[in-house]
């Protein structure tokens, strides 16, 4: 784990450019806040929130994420409104989205297969770290391709 | 017999005192056996005793006789403890040395005497002392009525009001356990919601152990905000269930001076997953230094969790953006008011200080067809599964149970519905 953190640490030293940019909208703030906190620990991440989810679009725009992820229950615009909104948005509609929510539970996405919602990832609510970068690995991946 | 001497006497006394003529004696028969006749088929039993020959009757008529079971033979000059339990006996003996001794009318107006054959019988009596100005013999008359019937019919009546009494606890009762069944009904409704907002803190808590795992940093600056927020959520997530617990705890009305502000608010955490969803902005104002009502607070946040689950729906099916008011004003009437839309009786004075729990909501509002209807138990526009019709029903009774009333109506000015909660605070004597 030590060794680890190490490791993150050097790559970020010399890669500070290729840090994954991660946008994060929810309107838990308590929630961002940890989890930016613990995905920049290492410098692997650069994260930004979005607490506000009818300005969710410009800070895409203007942070231009390599993913986002988006809560599904939130005021006013929810995850589904936004998702579709970033679809239809040209500069956006190739960003991977991965959705949270706290609706599904741990029961119904087994830890290692990860549900797919409208050709979209869903994790529950709480997450593990571990799998969060898991799964934001893979999506990146897959866009790589 | 002795009884025709008393009747004799009386007659003969006033006769007296009138010119008696020559054809008198022929007519005084005549009239003594119309006289007979006539007490004999007197409607009520009439007797009469010889206070100065220790009380024995000395009339007894034919209603008497069957009053008591007890033919006139066997009862003239007899005393009261020769043909009576030794109780009723002394009873009668007391009662009459007292109107001797008063010397009026008096009314005993309810007394039982022991018929020959056992059974009881209620009469109610007047007993009049009169003095035989002939013999000089102090006389008493008595005069009962037979209200038997009467007695068992109050009897009989206050055992119907009894059971109704019971009746009605029985529906108290049942009608609480409507209530708590249909309040199981809102949990079930609200517990994805519950869920939903348990969750929520568990991610953050997950979130903030995750960082601390991984290795501390004594001077990590993040560390207090991390806790602080970790803190925050185990309260928000401990709140929540807590509330769902205390709500779903079956228990008697009890009512104690709650202050309104903090229990609204505690309607408003445990309905914020409804409220997030439908995107529904809230606001709730409270007047200053409001009066604390006495109020069984989880039975009135039912009332409260039901009028805004409604709302909810009514403004999902419509169109104007989702808004919901809550406002808590009071003021001392110093008129009663007339509210249209109320159909109970008025349960405000003059002089009370009065609470007002408005709603509002931007819905589709109520047809005024349904705004006739909407308080019935099982009245419902909503799909199976969605609605059970219960909710406003069992929304009343509490408020019923609470002295308060409640009225919905549409909005004037704006689409959507107004619920008003009216509950009286607590009179201050003095
Ligand atoms: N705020 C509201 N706006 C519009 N209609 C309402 C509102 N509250 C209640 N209603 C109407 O009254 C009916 C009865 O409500 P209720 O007794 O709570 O039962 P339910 O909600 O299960 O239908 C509802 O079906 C709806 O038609
Ligand atoms: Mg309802």
């Amino acid at each position: 784990m030590f060794d680890n953190v190490l490791t993150y640490q050097r790559y970020s030293e010399n890669t500070i450019q290729m840090a994954t940019k991660v946008l994060a909208i929810d309107d838990e703030s308590g929630f961002t806040r940890l989890l930016k906190l613990n995905l920049e620990k290492n410098g692997e991440y650069e994260v930004r929130v979005e607490n506000d989810s009818s300005l969710a679009q410009t800070a895409a725009r203007e942070f231009k994420p390599d993913v986002i992820l988006l809560d599904l229950v939130m005021p006013g615009l929810d995850g589904g409104d936004v998702s579709a909104l970033f679809q239809g948005d040209p500069l956006l509609k190739d960003i991977p989205i991965i959705m949270l929510t706290a609706l599904v539970s741990q029961g119904e996405t087994s830890e290692d297969a990860v549900a797919i919602a409208g050709g979209r990832p869903v994790l529950p609510k709480p997450v593990k770290m571990e799998t969060l970068t898991a799964c934001i690995h893979e999506v990146l991946d897959a866009a790589a391709e | 017999m002795g009884h025709a001497n008393g009747i004799k006497t009386q007659k003969i006394s006033r006769g007296k005192k009138k010119k008696p003529s020559p054809s008198s004696r022929p007519r005084k028969k005549a009239s003594l056996s119309y006289l007979q006749s006539v007490i004999d088929n007197l409607p009520v039993a009439l007797f009469a005793k010889d206070v100065t020959d220790d009380f024995r009757f000395i009339l007894w008529n034919k209603k008497q006789e069957s009053i008591t079971t007890l033919p006139r033979e066997k009862a003239l000059g007899k005393r009261d403890h020769e043909i009576f339990s030794a109780e009723s006996a002394d009873y009668f003996r007391e009662v009459d040395e007292a109107v001797v001794k008063r010397g009026k009318i008096a009314e005993i107006p309810e007394e039982i005497i022991d018929t020959e054959e056992g059974g009881e019988v209620y009469l109610r009596t007047v007993k009049v002392p009169i003095q035989d100005s002939e013999t000089g013999h102090s006389l008493l008359i008595g005069i009962s009525e037979d209200i038997t019937d009467r007695v068992k019919a109050r009897e009989q009546l206050e055992r119907l009001n009894q059971n109704l009494s019971e009746k009605n606890r029985e529906l108290e009762s049942t009608q609480l356990q409507l209530i708590q069944a249909e309040k199981l009904e809102s949990i079930g409704r609200l517990a994805a919601g519950v869920a939903h907002e348990v969750k929520n803190p568990l991610a953050l808590l997950l979130m903030g152990v995750e960082y601390i795992s991984s290795g501390i940093d004594p001077d990590d600056p993040n560390l207090e905000v991390i806790l602080s927020e970790m803190n925050e959520a185990i309260e928000r997530a401990d709140q929540i269930v807590r509330g769902l617990v205390d709500f779903s705890s079956d228990r008697q009305l009890t009512r104690e001076e709650t202050d309104l502000q903090p229990l609204i608010e505690h309607v408003l955490l445990m309905t914020r997953h409804e409220l997030t969803r439908g995107s529904v902005k809230v606001s709730a104002k409270f007047q200053k230094d409001l009066p604390k009502p006495l109020l069984d607070s989880r039975k009135f946040e039912q009332v409260l969790i039901n009028l805004i689950l409604n709302a909810i729906h009514a403004m999902a099916e419509s169109d104007n953006a989702s808004e919901l008011s809550i406002k808590v004003t009071s003021k001392t009437l110093d008129k009663v008011e007339l509210n249209e839309g109320a159909r109970t009786a008025r349960r405000f004075r003059k002089g009370d200080t009065v609470i007002y729990i408005d709603v509002k909501d931007t819905g589709t509002g109520i047809s005024k067809k349904n705004l006739e209807k909407i308080f019935d138990p099982f009245f419902t526009t909503k799909a199976t599964g969605h609605g059970t019709g219960l909710g406003l029903s069992v929304v009343r009774k509490i408020v019923e149970l609470h002295d308060g009333e409640i009225s919905i109506r549409n909005r004037l000015i704006t689409e959507g519905a107004h619920a008003r909660i009216t509950l009286v605070a607590p009179r201050r004597d003095g």
